[in-house]
C-alpha cells in the first residue's frame, strides 16, 4: 500500500489522470497502484490493451538508460505512463551501457521513433568511490573523481545533442546513498561523500537551465521525500534493483508525471472561491472581522493559500474569482483585512455575483479565448465542486474536500500547472490578458435540474422548538444574504413568536448525497389581527445551501400548512440591507403582489393563498405534524 | 478454490496459471516463465504483499510454492492448502 503523503496524493493524480478511462479500467489500475503488486498491474495493462487506440492517449515511445536494473518494473512503468494516458512504450537500453548506446543507436538511424530519452543513474554506480571516501584519497582524488564525473555527464549529454538533435533528454539526479556507513562523517567535508553527491546534482541542474531540450528527472528529491522505504537492499545485491515494490510504483508514477508534460499541455488558468478559501469564514456572514487569515492557527493555512496562488499567478496561470457574494462585500475583505497578500487586480477576471459557477466559468472562457479544459478549479463546497465536475467535466478540480489544509495540498501536489521552464511570456500573461477587453456575455443554462436532482436531497421539515432552537437563534443571528428581514430575534422574542396561536414556524434540514447539512431555511409566520392574515416575519436560507431550490422547498411546505389553517391572506415584507440584495426579488419570483413600496422596505401580498409547488429535484420529508 | 490461500492465488496470478493448479506443481523446474527476472519480481511481489524481508539464506530456497511457504511459515504465516478434488 502507498500510504505516506507522497504516495496519497499520487494516489490522487492518478485518479485525475485516469478519470476518462471506463470504469473496469479505472479500478483495475487503482487497485494495481494502492496494491503496488506486479501481478495486477499486468492485469489493469491487459484491461487497457482492450481499449481503442483514441481512448489510450497518444503514442509515448521512452528509452531509458539506466546504470541499475528497471528490467524488473518495467510493467509498472508501463502502466504508470498509459494512465497519463498514453500509449506508453518503455524501451530499456542495455544496463550500464550509457555512452555506447547512445552512440550505436545513431549509427542505426532510427532515433525518430523515440518521443524522449531517459538517463537514470546513481552515485553506487559511477562513483563507488564516495562511498568509501578513505580507501580513494579523501579529500584530493575524490575531489578529482567527482571532476571526472562531472566531466562524463558533459559528454553524455553531448553526445546525444550531436546524435540524437530535437529528442528531449531527461537526466535524473542522484539520492545520496541509502546504504553508506558513517553518515555523519560523510555530511562534514565540503569534498565528503554528500557533498560530492551535491556537486554532481548542481551540475546537472546547471546543465538544463543552459540546455534546450534537457530536464531535470530530479531522484534526489524524489527519494528524499520517499524515504528509506523506497529501497530493498536485497534484491539489489542479488539483481542491482534497488527498489521496493511501493520504490518501484513510486518511481514509475514519478517518471510519468515528469513526462507528462511533454503530451499533456498545462492548465492556463485556475478559477477559485473566496469564503473559506483565500480566507476562513464567509464575509457576507462573519463580516470582515471576523475572517480569519493571519500568522494565527488556521489563518496561517489561508495565508499560505494565498502565496501558492500568488506565485502560480507570476508563473502565468491567469487567476479567475468565482465567488457567490456580494460584490462590496468582498471587495472589503481585500482592502481592509490587512494580511491579504493577493490584490484584487491579482485576478484576470472576477466574476461576483448570485449566479451557478458553471455559468460563470463559461462566460470567464470566453472572455479570455480559452477553452473549458485550459481550466482548474478549486472551491471549498462541496456543491459547487459536484457541479461542475457534472456540468463542466472538462475542468479539472483540483480538491476533494472543504479542509483548507487539503485545500493547501492540492496546491502543493497538483500537476495541472507543471512545466518544464516559464518564459517571458508566462510572466507577463496576467498583465496581458487583465488588458482584454472582449466580454461577450451569453447566458447557457446547462442542464442544472439533472445536477440538481444527482445531489439526492431530502427535505425534512420540522416544527420549530426546543430541539433545533439554538440553530434557529443562530442562524437568526448571523444570516446576512439570504435573509428577507434580516430581523436578530434572541431566543425569548422566537419563543414568543411560537406562542401566538396560528404562528407558523418551520425549519428545514437537508440531506443530499455528502451528508447531513443540518438545519439550513427556517421560516417564522404570525398572524396579525382576525382577518386571516399571516405575516411572514422572517424568512432565511444558510449560504452554504444556496441555488438548490431550498427555499421553493421551505415556502412550498409553509403554503401547504397556510391553506390547512384557513389563513385567507398572506403579507411578506423584504427589507433591503448592504448584503441580502440576492434576495430583492424573491417575493416576486414566489408570485407575490406589491402592497407598498417605500426607500427602507417593500410589503407585499398573496391574496388568496395558493400551494405552491415543491420542487421536483427535492424530495421531502414532513416531520411537523400537519402532513 | 484459491482463496482462503493468499499465496497460491498469488503464485497462480503471477504465472498466468490456470486456476485450479495444484500447489506442487508450483516449481521453478516446471515453469519455463520462471526465469531470473521472474525471480527478481516475485521476491519484490511476496516481500511488497506479505510485507515481508527475506533473508539472504531463504533467496536461494523460494523455487517452489512448498519453499515459500516453508519461509513464510517461519515468518509467521500459515496457508490452507485445498483438498485434491475428485471426479
Amino acid at each position: 500500500m502507498v500510504d505516506n503523503e507522497r504516495g496519497l496524493s499520487s494516489l490522487h493524480l492518478v485518479r485525475q489522470w485516469i478519470r476518462s478511462f471506463p470504469d473496469v479500467q479505472k479500478a483495475a489500475i487503482m487497485e494495481a497502484v494502492e496494491s503496488t503488486s506486479l501481478t495486477k498491474a499486468r492485469r489493469a495493462l491487459r484491461l487497457l490493451e482492450q481499449l481503442a487506440p483514441e481512448q489510450r492517449g497518444p503514442v509515448l515511445d521512452v528509452e531509458i538508460l539506466s546504470t541499475y536494473n528497471l528490467e524488473p518494473l518495467l510493467p509498472v512503468l508501463q502502466l504508470a505512463m498509459s494512465c497519463l494516458p498514453s500509449q506508453a512504450r518503455p524501451r530499456l537500453a542495455p544496463l550500464d551501457n550509457i555512452e555506447a548506446y547512445i552512440a550505436q543507436r545513431a549509427r542505426s538511424g532510427s532515433e525518430a521513433l523515440s518521443d524522449a530519452r531517459i538517463i537514470i543513474w546513481r552515485i553506487e554506480e559511477v562513483l563507488p568511490e564516495a562511498l568509501y571516501p578513505f580507501s580513494h584519497g579523501f579529500p584530493e582524488r575524490l575531489a578529482a573523481r567527482v571532476d571526472q564525473l562531472l566531466e562524463r555527464i558533459e559528454r553524455v549529454v553531448g553526445l546525444h545533442r550531436r546524435n540524437a538533435p530535437g529528442i528531449p533528454l531527461f537526466l535524473s539526479t542522484m539520492p545520496l546513498p541509502v546504504n553508506l556507513a558513517n553518515p555523519v562523517f560523510a555530511a562534514q567535508h565540503c569534498a565528503g561523500p554528500f557533498a560530492a553527491v551535491s556537486r554532481v546534482n548542481q551540475k546537472i541542474y546547471e546543465i538544463a537551465t543552459s540546455s534546450d531540450g534537457v530536464h531535470v528527472l530530479d531522484l534526489a528529491s524524489w527519494a528524499a521525500f520517499e524515504g528509506r522505504a523506497y529501497t530493498d537492499a536485497t534484491v539489489d545485491f542479488l539483481a542491482r534493483q534497488p527498489l521496493s515494490a511501493k520504490g518501484q510504483v513510486g518511481l514509475a508514477l514519478f517518471i510519468a508525471r515528469c513526462l507528462r508534460s511533454l503530451i499533456i499541455p498545462r492548465r492556463k488558468a485556475l478559477a477559485l472561491d473566496l469564503d473559506n478559501t483565500l480566507w476562513g469564514g464567509v464575509v457576507g456572514e462573519d463580516g470582515v472581522n471576523g475572517l480569519k487569515l493571519g500568522h494565527e492557527f488556521p489563518g496561517n493555512i489561508h495565508l499560505r493559500i494565498q502565496r501558492e496562488l500568488l506565485e502560480l499567478r507570476h508563473r502565468g496561470v491567469l487567476l479567475v474569482m468565482l465567488s457567490k457574494n456580494n460584490e462590496v462585500d468582498a471587495r472589503q475583505a481585500f482592502e481592509s483585512l490587512p494580511d491579504m497578500v493577493l490584490k484584487w487586480d491579482d485576478f484576470a477576471v472576477r466574476k461576483i455575483n448570485w449566479s451557478h459557477k458553471h455559468e460563470n466559468l463559461r462566460e470567464v472562457a470566453r472572455e479570455l479565448g480559452l477553452g473549458l479544459d485550459s481550466f482548474a478549479f478549486l472551491d471549498d463546497s462541496d456543491y459547487e465542486r459536484e457541479q461542475m465536475r457534472q456540468v463542466m467535466p472538462e475542468v479539472l478540480i483540483l480538491n476533494e474536500s472543504p479542509d483548507p489544509l487539503q485545500t493547501l495540498r492540492a496546491l502543493w501536489e497538483t500537476d495541472a500547472f507543471d512545466s518544464f521552464f516559464v518564459t517571458t511570456e508566462d510572466r507577463r500573461r496576467h498583465e496581458d490578458y487583465a488588458l482584454r477587453d472582449t466580454r461577450n456575455p451569453e447566458a447557457h443554462q446547462g442542464d442544472l435540474e439533472a445536477f440538481l436532482k444527482s445531489l439526492e436531497m431530502e427535505a425534512t421539515i420540522e416544527e420549530i422548538g426546543p430541539s433545533n432552537m439554538e440553530r434557529v437563534v443562530t442562524m437568526l443571528g448571523k444570516t446576512n444574504q439570504f435573509n428577507l428581514t434580516t430581523r436578530r430575534h434572541s431566543r425569548a422574542q422566537v419563543q414568543t413568536m411560537l406562542a401566538s396561536p396560528g404562528s407558523i414556524a418551520l425549519a428545514l434540514r437537508l440531506r443530499d448525497k455528502f451528508g447531513d447539512q443540518g438545519i439550513i431555511a427556517l421560516l417564522l409566520a404570525i398572524p396579525a389581527g382576525d382577518d386571516g392574515t399571516l405575516v411572514v416575519d422572517s424568512f432565511l436560507v444558510s449560504c452554504r445551501a444556496l441555488g438548490r431550490g431550498v427555499e421553493d422547498a421551505l415556502w412550498a411546505a409553509m403554503s401547504r400548512r397556510v391553506n390547512r389553517q384557513s389563513v385567507r391572506r398572506l403579507e411578506a415584507e423584504y427589507i433591503p440591507t448592504a448584503k441580502n440584495s440576492i434576495v430583492a426579488d424573491l417575493y416576486d419570483r414566489l408570485g407575490l403582489q406589491h402592497l407598498e413600496h417605500n426607500s427602507s422596505s417593500t410589503r407585499y401580498l398573496l391574496e388568496p393563498v395558493t400551494i405552491a409547488e415543491f420542487p421536483s429535484w427535492i424530495s421531502l420529508k414532513d416531520e411537523t405534524n400537519e402532513r | 478454490m484459491n482463496d482462503n490461500n493468499p499465496l497460491l492465488r498469488l503464485l497462480v496470478e503471477f504465472f498466468d496459471l490456470p486456476a485450479d493448479t495444484r500447489p506442487e506443481s508450483i516449481r521453478q523446474q516446471l515453469l519455463p516463465s520462471w526465469d531470473s527476472l521472474a525471480m527478481v519480481q516475485l521476491i519484490t511481489e511476496l516481500e511488497g504483499t506479505f510485507l515481508v524481508n527475506f533473508e539472504i539464506g531463504e533467496i536461494d530456497r523460494l523455487r517452489s510454492y512448498d519453499e515459500i511457504q516453508d519461509a513464510l511459515s517461519r515468518k509467521g504465516f500459515s496457508f490452507h492448502v485445498p483438498p485434491i478434488s475428485r471426479t
